[in-house]
This record gives C-alpha cells, structure tokens and sequence, in this order.
C-alpha cells in the first residue's frame, strides 16, 4: 500500500476527487493547508503597501491505494491538478506497512 | 421676559384684600400653635391666597389678551408656609407689550401693598420655545405650575410644550445636580443637631426631589420604593408641622431648628416628657426618623429611576423599559426607540418591555412600524453595526418583533435545512452574521484587522446589515434561494421606501452573496481572468468591500470551524487582487460602441439627448464610468460636456444632504486638475470622493463630491456662482490658483502638521497596460489634491485618470498618469514618488 499525499491548488480539489473517482478509490482526507514550494509565495501590494504573501493557501489530499493502482492514481492526480504554471503543486509517496479498520479492528492488506 | 423679587409697604387702599389675608393668616398661624400647621392647613392657606389671586385679577382691571396666572414651587404644590414667598407666573399667550405691562403693574402693585413676598415671573407662551437651562430652579419650580386665575388655554399650552420629553432629562440632570450641591453644604449628612428642615439631607427638599425625580421618569416609582405612600407623607406632614412651627416662633421665613427653637417648637407639637430635654429629644428622634425615611427614598430613587432617553422611554438597571407601558402599547412605530435606547447604552431592553411588546405584536401590520419618513431612518440608524446590535435584534426576535417588523424573516424563524455545513437554524445563521460583523469592530485578532479596517471604511454600512438579514430568506423554500430572498428583500426595501443606488446594493448583496467564496474558494484566482470577470460582477470598491465582508460573516457563522485562517487568506487575496484591479487596471478597459451598458442607456434616453451623442461621449472613456453613475447623472455628463470649446469649462453643482457635487466638463489642459481642486480647497471645501476621466478626444470630466465644511455656500446666497465663476477664470488661465490659495496656506500646513498617518506614496508600471499608477495613501487635509497633482503636473505627467477617496481622515488616492503619452520610465517614477513623498511629509 502507499499513501498518497498531495499538495495541490484550493481548486483543483474536486477535479482530484474526481478524477481518483474514476478509478474507484473514494476514501480520501482532505485539508487546508498554507506553505510555499520553489514559488516561495510573492509579493502583493495594497493601497500603495507592499506586503509578503510567503504562505499559499493549499489543500492537501491524502488517500492510501493498493500499490496496484498507485502509479495510475498519481498520474490522475498530476493531471486533474496540473494547470503548467508555477504553483501547481506536489504529490509525496509513502510506503504504508499496515492499516487497519477501526469499527471492527480487523487488519487490512 | 421680566422678574423681579418686590416687597413694597401696604397701603390703605386694599383694606379689604388685606384683612382677607390677615384672616387668612391667623387661622393658619392658631392651627400652627395647637401644633397642626402640617399638609392640610397649609393647603387651607394656599386655596385662601389663590382666592386673594383671583380677586386681585379680577380688579386689575381690563385685559383682552390670553393670559393665565400660575402658582410655581411649594405654592404651586399648596404648601405654602406663613412666612413662604409667593411664586407666580404671569404667562401671556400672545406676545409682551405695552398693555401687558400695564396689566402687570396694576396686578401686582396692590400685591405688593398687602406686604407680601412675591417672586414674580412674567413670560410669553413663545419663551418657553427655548430651554432656560440656565435657570435650574425656575425650570423646577414649573414642575408644580398650578393654574390660579386666568386662562386655562394658555396653561394648558405651556404644559404641552413644557412637558417633554427632552425637557424632563435636562431638568433631572439639573435636579440631580442641585442635590448633591445642596448637600455638600451640610457635609452629605442627615444628622445635624440644628437641622434646616428645608434644605437639610433629608428635610423638605429632598422629599420634593424624590416626588420630582418620580415625576420625571416614572410616576409609579415611588410605590417600589423603601418607604410606603403613608410613611413618605407622615415624613412631610411632620416636616411641615415644624418647619410652621419655625415661622410661627420667629415671625419669618426661618427653617432652622436651632436649639433654641427646639424647646418651643418640642412644647407646641406636644411632645411628653417631664423635663425640656426629654421632649427635645423624643422630637429630634422623631425629626431623625423621618429624615432617614426621605434620605433613603430619595437615595433608591435616584439608584432606580428611569432615566429620561426619549419619550416614554427610561433606562433602568433592568435595561430600557417604557415608562407608561399603555401608552407604548398604543404606538407601536415607538418600540425600536426601545431598542436604540438599549444599544446606545450599552445595555438590554428590560424584560417588562419585552413582554409589553410581545403581548401587544399581533395587533399590528408590518407597515404600522414604519407610519413616516422619520421611522424609517430610524432603522436604518438602528442597522448600523455596532456591539450589542446581534442581542438586541435576538430580543426583537424573540418577543416577536422582528417577525411582524419583517413578516419575511419569520418565514425563516426557526428554519431547519439540513446539509453537511450549517449548524444552526436560518434565523439564528442570519443574526450570528451580524454578530461576526459587530466583532470585527472591536476584533484584535490578527489575521481579522484587516477586515475591520474595510467595515471601519464603508459609507453606508447598515445596508450590509440590511443585506445580512434577508440575504437567507429565501430559504424558506427548498430551491435556489439567493433569487427567492431577492425577490422578498425588494418587498421589504419597497416598505422601507429605499429606492435608487442604496436598493441596488442591497439586493446585488443577496443576490449574490455566493459569489466572492464560491471564487476564492473554488476558482484559481491567480488566474487574471477570474479576477477580471469578478471584479466585473462587483464593479465598484464599495461594492467590493461590503460583499467580501459579506462572506466572510457568512462562512463563519456556518459553523464554528467553517471560517479557517486558511479560508480568510484566500478571501483576503481576491478582495486585494480584484481591488487592484478596479482601481489600477480600469484605464485599459475601455467603453466599446457595442458595450453592453450602452443599449440600456440608449434605451432609456431622455428626448434631448441623441443616441449618437451618447456614443461620442462614453466612446473611449473607462467602462468603470458605467459602474460608478447612475443613468440620469450620465445624462446630465453628456449635456455638460455638449458643445464644448477649447476654452470654455462646463460646470454643474448640485447639493444632496450635506454632501455637494460638481461636475466640471472642459479640453484637456495643463495643470487642470490640480486647478480645479485648488479652486474648491481655495473655498475651504473638503474633498470626499471624485473620479477625473479623459477620453481619446481630449474631453476631460471630472466629478468631485465634497463637503461645505467652512459653510461657504451655506452662509453666502452668491455663493454657487462665485465659486463658479472662479472656477471658469481659472481653469481658463484667467486666474491664477495659486494666489487664490496662498491665503490659506497657513490653514493647510497646520492641517498637515496634525496628519496622524505616515504617506505612503507607490507608482507601479505592472499594473495597467497604458499608465503608471500612481497610489497615495495619506492624511486628508484641506488643498491635498493641488498639492498632489501640482507635482505630478511640474514632473511634466498628464493626469489621465483619477480615483479620489476618503475614508475618515485617510485619503485614498489612485492616479493613472502618463508623460508624452507613455508610462514614466523607472528614474521619472523614483523622481516623482520622492518629490511627492517630501510634499506629503511637508518637508518641502
């Protein structure tokens, strides 16, 4: 199993849900999230004062799919996330060694 | 108005008169001397001198004229002592003149001749138009005003006008006043071994204040009080027996119960006791007694009653409750005084008026809360969001208020829509936005300030509040509710008689008060096409400000959780990007013949203004022009500008409220903008908002609002056409501006001495595609504008464009300029900025 963890723009959400959808994989935890990549964040001005927008509103999606299908999930997720600009984003791979469900506290492979 | 004190010798003439007062007098003084000189002889004696009154008026001979005489202070009450002054109002009910006089002096001069005190007040019934404040006792002595003789119409004239509400709190605060004056000269202490039974702590005095103070707030108040009815006038009678017993001994007005006094006055009111010393002490124990039961009442009186805060309506510990409750209940447009009264003072409205409200709702319709124009403002007022606003419109709910009020909000009472989100009922949703906005007032969180500072700025800030509580009406019903609240907020805005630019607003917030999250949540607003299509939607930076706070109060009474840090930074960032779209790239985006807005405006033209006219003039110039004036303003613009030449200026002024416009139509030339306002600074006008526009063919209007803060025009009938005419002489290089302004030079440098923010001066080259823009944030001070754009002209830069704002004493304003029609280069624009920046810190 992997765990898939995602960092992605607020808005491309639903087009990562869907997309994973797609390929059956429904549970998933979704979370705001605020941090800078290469992007760094950029420098905005209001009425004349600049200030540091350092930290970028986020949302971060984690699902743990069979290692199986893991490779066609980060493709779905890069593609329904990408937009090609600066920003868009990324998708961290962890190795998961056991799950297991809580209601009936059976392990699950 | 005359007054005067007289005390004059008797003569002969009224011998009548005289021995009527004489008989008058020694009954009084053998009740006094079998220790009965209390209340009712005393009253005996008064009714005895109000007959002596009418007869003295009758003699005094023939007047025509309305005229009424009135007892004032203890006579007015009828306790009126042996040795007391007489204290009359002659009122007149048709102006003072020569007959009047006459008739004074052939009334009182034989009053004088019976050897009484007189303290005499001749007014006119106009006099009292105007509040003596200065005047304490004389205000309360007509509190016990009694007609005596004369006419009763001119009495009752002077009770309609006296008795208000205004009038009663100024009294009250006198009365109030005077008390703690008065005993600060008996050390605050009721104790004295030698009491004045008038003036002392706890003597006569006070015990009419208590009366007065009940009087004044509320009449059932003294039925709560300490002490019964009963002991209260046990208490005075008492006072009155010695206080007769005093004048009685000492043959004048004298209140002091010395010790001398107290044997004789001990043995007359037949106190036992076998030695002197006992008798004085069993009376000064009972003087005592009823002193402490006057302090004490007066004491809870002045802790309890109501105060006076508008027509019957008192604040009280229990919050703001109706004085006479009947009379609430039949003027129901008067309950939301209720409920300002509360929130002004920081308190709530009491649970007795809640209850009268709640009983008597179902009586009436929602249009009987609003009968006229002055109700109406007085709920716009009431919407201004302030802390407490949220608690008392949840009281107005609760006691079925709100409801009635607004028949479409209780279609939402209680309403449950289940989703994944709310947490709460519809109506409770709807008034916890408005208690987010009211926290933001006062929110010291971090990441929130910034969101204040945009709600501190709005202009009509209760039409945001207004939005607020029908933006969710509509989810009474199951399908989309933004259009459904839409069309039942316009049903309340049309009762409201709120019509124009103000309903606009209101229902383009309900309409779409989804909008702003469903773009910064959802949509890449880093994307300039969202931004772009956003702040088309919005169109204007009002607009802007009251929508994002809009959503932001919206998504955070969701839930608790629902308003994240997360949320407010993206919300945050779509109001930046698209009010800097509004205000730094509305230059680019330029009206189209085929402009959307155009039709309409064609559609709707009046019949001197042809459509090709209109084309020619909204052709080239900036489609926030469209935005920012309503249809008829446009009208007048195109007329202005109708036939222009090369050195003629086209003005208009016009005034709404204390707010004036002017709208100047001229051809571009140098230095015009820092002309024209150093014209209006040159009156000492203060400039709020304004906008200057160029079209491609060199039409130059520019629209400024701005207040008479010196009343120039207001004190000077000439004054629209001198201001006018100098605007025309200098504009077309008659005059020069700067000679005008040198004056007041003086005024401005002291204005911007008291500057209490640091400029801020920013040009930027990124933002719009034909103009550097030029943003100034800064203290606002008379001649701001002239001296802004003077440098900007002296750089050799044409002021293209101009946004001009204020928001308290901030300055906010966005320059588009250009130099030999290009942006300024890098080493222009540092040039600029610092001249600027040295202008605004006065350091040139």
């Amino acid at each position: 199993m992997k765990l898939l963890k995602s960092i992605v723009r607020p808005n491309k959400v639903d087009e990562v849900k869907d997309a994973l959808a797609k390929l059956s994989i429904s549970g998933m935890t979704v979370t705001e999230v605020r941090g800078h990549g290469k992007q760094k964040g950029h420098t905005a001005i209001y009425r004349g004062k600049e200030y540091n927008v350092s930290l970028l509103p986020k949302m971060e999606i984690e699902v743990v799919v069979p290692d199986s299908i893991a490779d066609e999930a980060i493709k779905a997720i890069v593609q329904a996330a990408r937009t090609g600009e600066i920003g868009d984003g990324r998708v961290f791979v962890l190795p998961v060694a056991e799950s297991y469900r809580i209601r009936t506290g059976e392990m699950e492979s | 108005m005359i007054s005067s004190m007289s005390v004059t010798q008797p003569d002969s003439t009224g011998a009548a008169l005289k021995a009527s007062l004489q008989g008058a007098r020694e009954d009084l003084r053998g009740s006094i001397a079998r220790g009965a000189g209390g209340r009712g002889a005393l009253e005996q004696y008064a009714d005895r001198v109000d007959a002596l009154i009418r007869q003295l008026f009758t003699d005094a001979g023939p007047y025509d004229g309305p005229l009424s005489i009135i007892a004032l202070g203890g006579y007015g009450r009828r306790h009126l002592c042996l040795h007391s002054d007489i204290d009359l109002l002659l009122l007149f009910g048709n102006g003072i003149g020569a007959p009047e006089e006459r008739f004074v002096n052939s009334f009182l001069n034989p009053l004088w001749d019976l050897g009484v005190v007189v303290g005499h007040q001749v007014r006119d019934i106009e006099d009292f138009q105007r509040l003596e404040t200065d005047n304490p006792e004389f205000l309360l002595a007509l509190l016990d005003a009694r007609p005596v003789a004369g006419a009763r119409s001119v009495f009752e004239r002077f009770t309609t006008s006296f008795h208000q509400a205004g009038t009663h709190a100024v009294i009250l605060k006198s009365l109030l006043a005077l008390i703690d004056e008065r005993h600060a000269q008996f050390n605050a202490t009721l104790y004295q071994l030698e009491p004045d039974v008038k003036e002392a702590p706890g003597a006569l005095r006070d015990l009419t204040a208590t009366r007065t103070i009940a009087l004044l707030t509320d009449p059932l108040l003294l039925r709560r009080g300490p002490a019964d009815a009963a002991r209260f006038d046990d208490a005075e009678d008492f006072l009155l027996r010695v206080r007769s017993t005093l004048h009685l001994e000492c043959g004048r007005n004298q209140n002091i119960l010395s010790h001398d006094l107290q044997e004789r006055t001990a043995e007359i009111l037949g106190y036992p006791g076998a030695e002197p010393r006992q008798r004085v002490e069993r009376l000064m124990s009972d003087y005592f007694r009823h002193a402490r039961i006057v302090t004490r009442s007066l004491e809870w009186a002045r802790r309890t009653a109501p105060v006076p805060v508008g027509p019957n309506l008192g604040l009280t510990r229990d919050g703001a409750r109706f004085i006479d409750p009947i009379q609430a209940a039949r003027n129901p447009s008067s309950w939301l005084a209720a409920f300002q009264a509360a929130l002004d003072s920081g308190t709530e409205v009491s649970e007795e008026a809640l209850s009268c409200i709640q009983q008597h709702v179902d009586r009436y319709r929602a249009d009987d809360f609003f009968a006229d124009a002055d109700d109406r403002a007085a709920l716009l007022r009431f919407l201004k969001p302030r802390p407490g606003l949220y608690a008392r419109l949840s009281q107005m709910h609760d006691c079925g208020l709100l409801g009635r009020v607004f028949p479409e909000f209780q279609a939402i009472s209680w309403r449950v829509v289940r989703d994944f989100y709310h947490k709460y009922t519809v109506d409770e949703h709807t008034l916890l936005t408005i208690r987010n906005l009211e926290r933001l007032i006062t929110t010291e969180q971090g990441d929130r300030m910034r969101f204040r500072s945009i709600l501190l700025d709005l202009l009509e800030p209760e039409l945001l509040v207004l939005a607020l509580l029908f933006h969710d009406v509509g989810k009474w019903r199951d399908d989309d509710h933004a259009l459904e609240s839409v069309r039942m907020a316009d049903h309340v805005l049309e009762r409201l008689q709120i019509s124009g630019e103000q309903r606009d607003t209101v229902l383009f917030l309900i309409r779409h008060h989804l909008r702003m999250s469903l773009a910064a949540f959802r949509r890449d607003t880093e994307d300039p096409d969202i931004v772009k299509q956003f702040a088309s939607l919005v169109g204007t930076e009002e607009r802007l400000k009251l929508l994002c706070l809009m959503t932001l109060v919206d998504v955070e009474a969701v839930s608790p959780g629902t308003l994240t840090p997360w949320k407010a930074e993206l919300l945050w960032r779509l109001y930046v990007d698209t009010y800097n779209h509004l205000t730094q790239r509305y230059g680019d985006e330029l009206i189209e013949r085929n402009q959307a807005g155009l039709t309409e405006l064609q559609g709707n033209r009046p019949d001197d203004v042809t459509p090709d006219e209109i084309t020619r003039f909204l052709e080239g110039l900036p489609q926030r022009y469209l935005h920012v004036f309503p249809r008829d303003t446009i009208y007048r613009h195109i007329r202005l500008a109708r036939d222009i030449k090369p050195d003629e200026v086209h003005l208009s002024v016009e005034q709404n409220g204390s707010v004036w416009s002017l709208a100047v139509a001229t051809l571009d030339k140098p230095f015009l903008f820092s002309n024209i306002s150093g014209v209006l600074s040159s009156f000492g006008m203060n400039i709020l908002r304004g906008h200057a526009f160029t079209n491609p063919n060199g039409l130059v209007l520019d629209a400024f609002e701005f207040t008479d803060d010196e009343r120039f025009l207001a004190l000077n009938k000439d004054g629209q056409r001198q201001l006018m005419c100098v605007m025309q002489d200098v504009v077309s290089g008659r005059a020069d501006v700067t000679t005008r302004l040198r004056g007041r030079e003086k005024g401005i440098l002291q204005a911007r001495s008291t500057q209490r923010f640091a400029p801020v001066v920013h040009a930027d080259n990124k933002a719009s595609g034909r103009y550097t823009i030029l943003d100034i944030v800064t203290g606002n001070a008379l001649g701001l504008l002239y001296r802004i754009s003077r440098v900007i002209s002296q750089h050799g830069c044409d002021v293209d464009l101009v946004l001009i704002g204020t928001e308290g004493e901030k300055a906010i304003d966005v320059f588009h300029i250009t130099k030999a029609g290009v942006k300024l280069t890098e080493a222009e624009q540092t040039a600029l900025t610092s001249d600027l920046q040295r202008t605004l810190e006065g350091t040139v």
